[in-house]
């Protein structure tokens, strides 16, 4: 075998900030983040497989696959998959599937959790606070605001890569050998679920403004039948529709996109939705 | 107040960076920093000459949207539009900030439209690419990672931004209100039925037995109890935790007809 192909710790840090700052650059409703993660990897494709042709192709088109997660608690997702490829370079028997496995098993669990802890609860207290003093035309709202956001998630999403590099590092032969990534996927998958179960419930709004008239009656449609019914039966729906869509039928995620577009214009022309 | 057409210019800039995915300020200072009103409206503000009074204004456009949450791609609203263009409109007719909020609002929703046209056109991309990893060349996969979508996103943000800030509240508000009623609904609904997508995209990802037992667990703690989404990630957390142990030793209830739980977890090593 070729000698040692190892990544250096500025290798693994200059990964983490190309995610940081291109990780979104061309987010898009096929592949989402396919392209900012081959991004972030350009200088680690290189150096693992810039000898062998054919692994450098398959290492690029393995991750031109569909990836979206939060991308700073999600960010040690990325960081496994870097250790994982640096082991695979150096003849470990790490296949395809193992990489795809952890990609595809850990993003939807970590969406769900990251942005639950980023954009639900973090933003929102420091919004609070920033809002409070700015209102008053202090500028250290707008100010402070914008350094506590760097300075809590920047260091949050850096410790999240590095421990992602190093728990890949360290337990590939657990991973590998026993089944303790299909645990932690286990616990994180339903744990994500439960939480995309509540954000859903929070953002998804899907209103009946119909309203029925029997005589001097008048009957609100949202509050007598579908509140009556099963509260947030409509969002739900809508949720279990969209999904149903792109896994049963296999639909293109802009297809999809514009079935909800049209049902929302349908809904509200005829004021059947508002 | 007389907004330059430079000035103009600036404002549409500033909404570009605040976008979510600009490369410029890194992800978390697009759209946790410069898309936010409270920001956007301060820097406007500067523009403008009066940075207090952006930063007032920028603080009341950003209340309705402290719970913004973009989740797997879909935004329901734009908050930077709202901030920026709000902003501007609102100091130059020289209106106090509740009002300034009321201007602002039908313009997050008609930001939405920018963003799916983003979200889709760069699909483009993603296909060169495609065609780019063919010929296992990962510079111009890179290249089209940032150059082309970037290129669209300034063009998609900044034109409309810098047109509609310098044509003014005047000329736009007549417009806004031509669109008030039905076609703002139309748009309230649709911006409340994308982030489903985002979610389904997330479900369908983790795709395992159980995830929508699980995500239903989830909906109704919120819709019946009312708890916050940080609770729930709590009890998930305990839940997951749980279903995990049980799962890898599924033969439990022995422990409860007796046998120490040691024996239990000796004799299930392999069960999984």
């Amino acid at each position: 075998m070729a000698e040692e192909k190892r990544l250096s710790k500025k290798d693994v840090v200059k990964a983490f900030w190309r995610w940081t700052f291109f990780s979104h650059a061309n987010y898009n409703y096929e592949r989402l983040e396919a392209t900012g993660l081959v991004h972030s990897y350009k200088h680690i494709i290189k150096k693992l497989y810039g000898d062998d042709s054919e692994e450098y192709r398959a290492c690029i088109k393995r991750h031109m696959q569909f990836f979206n997660t939060e991308p700073h608690i999600g960010g040690v997702i990325p960081g496994i998959v870097l250790a994982m490829e640096e082991e695979r370079a150096n003849g470990a028997p790490i296949t395809d599937e193992a990489i795809n496995g952890v990609k595809t098993g850990l993003m939807g669990p970590f969406a769900g959790i990251g942005d639950t802890l980023w954009q639900g609860t973090l933003t929102p207290i420091l919004l609070a606070f920033g809002i409070s003093l700015g209102s008053q035309g202090n500028l250290m709202g707008p100010l402070v605001y914008t350094l506590l956001m760097f300075g809590v998630m920047f260091p949050a999403a850096y410790i999240c890569w590095m421990k992602g590099y190093e728990l890949g590092k360290d337990g590939i032969e657990k991973i590998l050998g026993g089944n303790q990534l299909q645990m932690l996927i286990t616990g994180a998958s339903a744990m994500g679920a439960i939480v995309l179960g509540a954000l859903s419930s929070q953002f998804v709004t899907v209103n009946c403004a119909a309203v029925i008239k029997f005589g001097a009656l008048e009957m609100n449609v949202q509050e007598t039948v579908f509140d009556a019914l099963f509260k947030g039966i409509l969002p739900l729906g809508v949720t279990m529709l969209t999904l149903y869509l792109l896994k049963n039928k296999k639909m293109k995620a802009t297809t999809v996109m514009g079935i909800l577009i049209i049902i929302g214009l349908i809904g509200g022309v005829i004021g059947f939705l508002g | 107040m007389h907004i330059t057409l430079f000035q103009a210019i600036l404002i549409g800039v500033v909404y570009y960076l605040g976008n979510i995915g600009t490369p410029w300020l890194s992800l978390l200072g697009s759209i946790s920093v410069v898309y936010k009103p409270l920001v956007a409206g301060t820097l406007v503000g500067f523009i403008l000459g009066d940075p207090v009074q952006g930063c007032i204004i920028g603080a009341a456009i950003n209340l309705p949207y402290v719970a913004f949450i973009s989740a797997g791609g879909t935004a329901p609203q734009d908050p930077g539009l709202a901030g920026t263009v709000g902003t501007a409109w609102a100091m130059a007719a020289g209106v106090d900030p509740a009002t300034a909020v009321t201007i602002a609002l039908p313009l997050g929703l008609l930001g939405t439209m920018i963003w799916v046209a983003h979200m889709t056109l760069d699909v483009t991309f993603v296909h060169m690419a495609d065609k780019a990893a063919e010929e296992g060349n990962i510079e111009k996969i890179c290249f089209y990672h940032v150059a082309p979508p970037q290129i669209l996103m300034f063009c998609l943000c900044v034109i409309p931004a810098t047109i509609a800030t310098y044509y003014g509240s005047t000329a736009v508000q007549g417009l806004i209100e031509q669109l008030t009623g039905t076609p703002l609904t139309v748009l309230q609904v649709i911006g409340g039925l994308l982030p489903a997508l985002g979610i389904a995209m997330n479900l369908r990802a983790i795709s395992r037995p159980g995830t929508l037992l699980f995500y239903m667990v989830g909906f109704i703690l919120v819709q019946y109890l009312g708890l916050p989404v940080i609770a729930v990630a709590v009890l998930g957390g305990v839940i997951g935790y749980f279903y995990t142990v049980l799962l890898n030793h599924n033969s439990l209830p022995q422990v409860a007809l007796g046998g120490t739980s040691q024996a239990v977890i000796d004799e299930d090593e392999e069960d999984f």
